[in-house]
Order: structure tokens, then sequence, then C-alpha cells
């Protein structure tokens, strides 16, 4: 699966799992966790949504202090996705 | 989007006396609360223990709105036959967590956490307790002292509690102040590190928490005696992603100075994939754990709280998204 495979199907999870509806098509590798609006709580949400789609183990803490989409793409990768 | 000025507006007149009028008010509490705590330090704990009965007594006397909200709570738990009884129910609430208040300020030393601690746990939980490396979520409710209840279990590991700070920052200087160094910490409810709760997890911590808080932002609706009451999820999804049991637990208070601590078995819930479906099944089957326990003695539960508050609006707009910019949440009353 090359990035920008993994960065669509996150945009899906993204979009199922915000706390508010968003435009999708704005959100990029260097897009900010904190710019979809996740919080302390709702990226919890996005965490096991993100599991689901994916199917992969992950340190989940290196997901929840993830600063950008593009460093969950990353770190995806890094596990093997 | 907007992005906020770098240049903000001095406040408006009215708004300037209020913000004076909050420090003011602010600056004398904390005084109150620091003299209070010297005086305190000198008493004896049984001295202590009466002092803070008197003041459950004085609050429930004085607070006509907390009262009538106790009592009322009370009669909507249907956990008394009639207003007689919710009236002495809620009294008792009072003094227990004015008792709850002294005790926690009181037993400030670690090395007194836990005696005269009756402990009630089944084996798998004492063997998941002693077990390195194993962490929990430790899930409880406004009962007992739940305040010093994960003091005593930082006998076992150290022990993470997730509260809300107080609105008074020097008032919240002074009670941090107290809080016992070493294996029992403090983390604000909004942490913005948000992997800290999940790290320590993953080192082997109890996390503990209370689900009986009324969730402002991103609630679940989860009844609580009956009524839908807006829970928060976290406490269900730090379980479902991390796999780490949950533990329920509660404090109840037996003579002054001694508890029961009492523990359930490990819990664990499967994940389905419908997510909104799983945080409910945890939710539910914790509440009705807490039911339980509260029905076993209402009198040591906080009932002027505003558990069944009404539930902030959806908020249906499309967000747009700014790369690399921060938006600001909308504000829910």
């Amino acid at each position: 699966m090359t990035d920008d495979e993994v960065l669509q199907r996150l945009r899906e999870v993204i979009r199922r799992s915000a706390p508010n509806p968003m435009d999708m098509s704005r959100v990029g590798l260097a897009t900010t966790i904190a710019a979809l609006n996740f919080d302390s709580l709702t990226v919890l949400d996005l965490i096991y949504d993100i599991q689901q789609e994916f199917k992969v183990d992950f340190e989940v803490e290196r997901m929840a202090t993830a600063r950008t989409v593009g460093d969950v793409v990353a770190l995806l990768r890094s596990v093997g996705v | 989007m907007s992005r906020s000025s770098p240049r903000q507006d001095p406040p408006s007149g009215p708004r300037r006396l209020s913000r004076a009028s909050t420090a003011v008010r602010y600056a004398v509490e904390s005084a109150v609360v620091g003299a209070s705590l010297w005086v305190l330090d000198r008493m004896s704990p049984a001295a202590a223990s009466r002092l803070a009965e008197r003041l459950g007594d004085a609050t429930f006397l004085l607070h006509r709105r907390r009262r009538k909200l106790a009592i009322a709570n009370v009669l909507r738990a249907g956990v008394a036959a009639d207003e007689a009884q919710a009236t002495t129910i809620a009294r008792a609430s009072f003094r227990s967590f004015s008792l709850t208040v002294i005790e926690t300020l009181k037993n400030k030393r670690e090395s007194d956490a836990g005696s005269g601690v009756e402990w009630h746990l089944p084996p798998e939980t004492e063997a998941l307790l002693k077990a390195p490396g194993q962490g929990l979520i430790l899930v409880s409710g406004h009962i007992g002292n739940f305040e010093t209840a994960g003091r005593w279990l930082s006998r076992y590991k150290p022990v993470l509690g997730v509260a809300r700070r107080m609105n008074n920052p020097g008032t919240d200087r002074l009670m941090q102040k107290r809080v016992p160094e070493g294996r029992f910490r403090i983390t604000p409810k909004h942490d913005a590190d948000r992997g800290r709760l999940m790290a320590a997890l993953r080192q082997g911590e109890i996390l503990a928490v209370l689900i009986d808080q009324f969730a402002r932002e991103h609630p679940v609706m989860v009844d609580f005696f009956g009524e839908p009451a807006a829970t928060y999820p976290s406490t269900a999804l730090l379980h479902l992603i991390t796999g780490a049991p949950l533990v329920f637990g509660y404090t109840v208070r037996t003579a002054p100075g001694r508890h029961k601590l009492v523990l359930s078995e490990p819990l664990r819930f499967p994940r389905t994939g419908n997510r909104e479906a799983d945080v409910k099944v945890v939710l539910d089957a914790v509440t009705r754990r807490l039911e339980d326990a509260i029905r076993a003695c209402p009198g040591q539960y906080l009932w002027a709280h505003r558990r069944w508050r009404s539930v902030p609006p959806s908020r249906s707009d499309v967000t747009p998204v700014d790369a690399g910019a921060t938006v600001k949440r909308p504000t829910v009353a």
C-alpha cells in the first residue's frame, strides 16, 4: 500500500471519527490533528477506528501524541500498513 | 476562518469589574482555605472528624439550593421511600462529603495511607494488582472517600488519578501541595498530553477515574437509576483501545477514620467494531455496579451533584479545515 492509499483510507476513518463534520478534501499530510478538532477525549475515538480499519497493533500513546496526519501515516507505515 | 488578532482589546467596564470581583473572591477564598488548612493540621483526627460533621450539617442547613437538589436527586433515584427518608439520606450525604474533604486534607502523608482500611478484593484482582507491568483502569464514583482510595491502592502500584482542576488557581495550588509525592499522582481531566493516560497504563500503573461526572462534551447517554445521564466515553475507550482490564471499586466509611474498600473482579469487554455500541456496553455495566454500591450505602453518595443535567445541543455545522491552524472548539454551556 502506498502513502497515498494509506492517506485515503485514513481520511475516511477521520471522517467517521471526527467530532464535527469536516471538509475532508482539504485534509492532507500537513494537517494537524488539532485542526481536525480532535481533543484529548475524541482522539480516543480516532484511535479505536484506526485500530479497527487497519487491524494493526501499535503503541496507542504514540498515536495519541501524533501532531499531524502525516505523523499518523508514518506510524501506520512503521507497523506494516 | 478568522484567526485571532495578536493585539487584544482591553475588557469593557462591566467585564473588567466582573474580573476584579472574581479576583477578590478568589483571593479571599484562598486565604480562608489556607488558614483552615493551618488549623486542620494542628487538630487530632477525632476532632477533625467532629468538625467535618458539623461543617456538613451547617452546609446542609445553609445551602438551600444544594440541599433541595440532593433531596430531589435521592427521590429521583428511587433509593428513598418518601421525602423524610430522602432528607435523612441527603443530610448524611453532606456529612459524608465533608468528612471526605477533611480526611483527604488531613491524611496527607503517604505513610498514613491504608491504615484503618478493610480490603475486600477477589484473588484475581489482587493478582492483577501484584503483577508487575500490568496496567489497569480503576472505575469508581463519588461514593465514600473516593479521594483517598487512590492513595490506598498505591501500596500495590503507582496510581494516576484523573481529576478536574479547581476554578480558583490559588486554592488549586494550595490543594496540589497537599497531594503526597511519590506513587499517587493527579492529572487534569483535559490533559494536553494526550498520551499520558495510555503511557501510564502501558507502564503498569493504575489509572483511577470517576465515571459519574456530567459530560459537558461528547457525552454518551447512560441510564443512571433509570434516567439518562451524560457520561464521558473515555474510560470505556481507554479499555477498548489498550486492552487494560477494568476494576470497579468503591469505599464505605464504617466508623470515624475507618473504611471498607471493595474491588470487583477484573472486567473485560470485547470489541465488536461498532465503537458506539461497545462504549455503551462498558459504561452501562460499570454504571450498574455503581448503582448497586450506592443502594448499599446511599448516605455516602454525593447527591448534591447535578448528574442529570440537560445535555448540550449537538453541533452539525461543517468545520472548515485549515492545514496547520488550530480551530478553537465552540464552548458549550
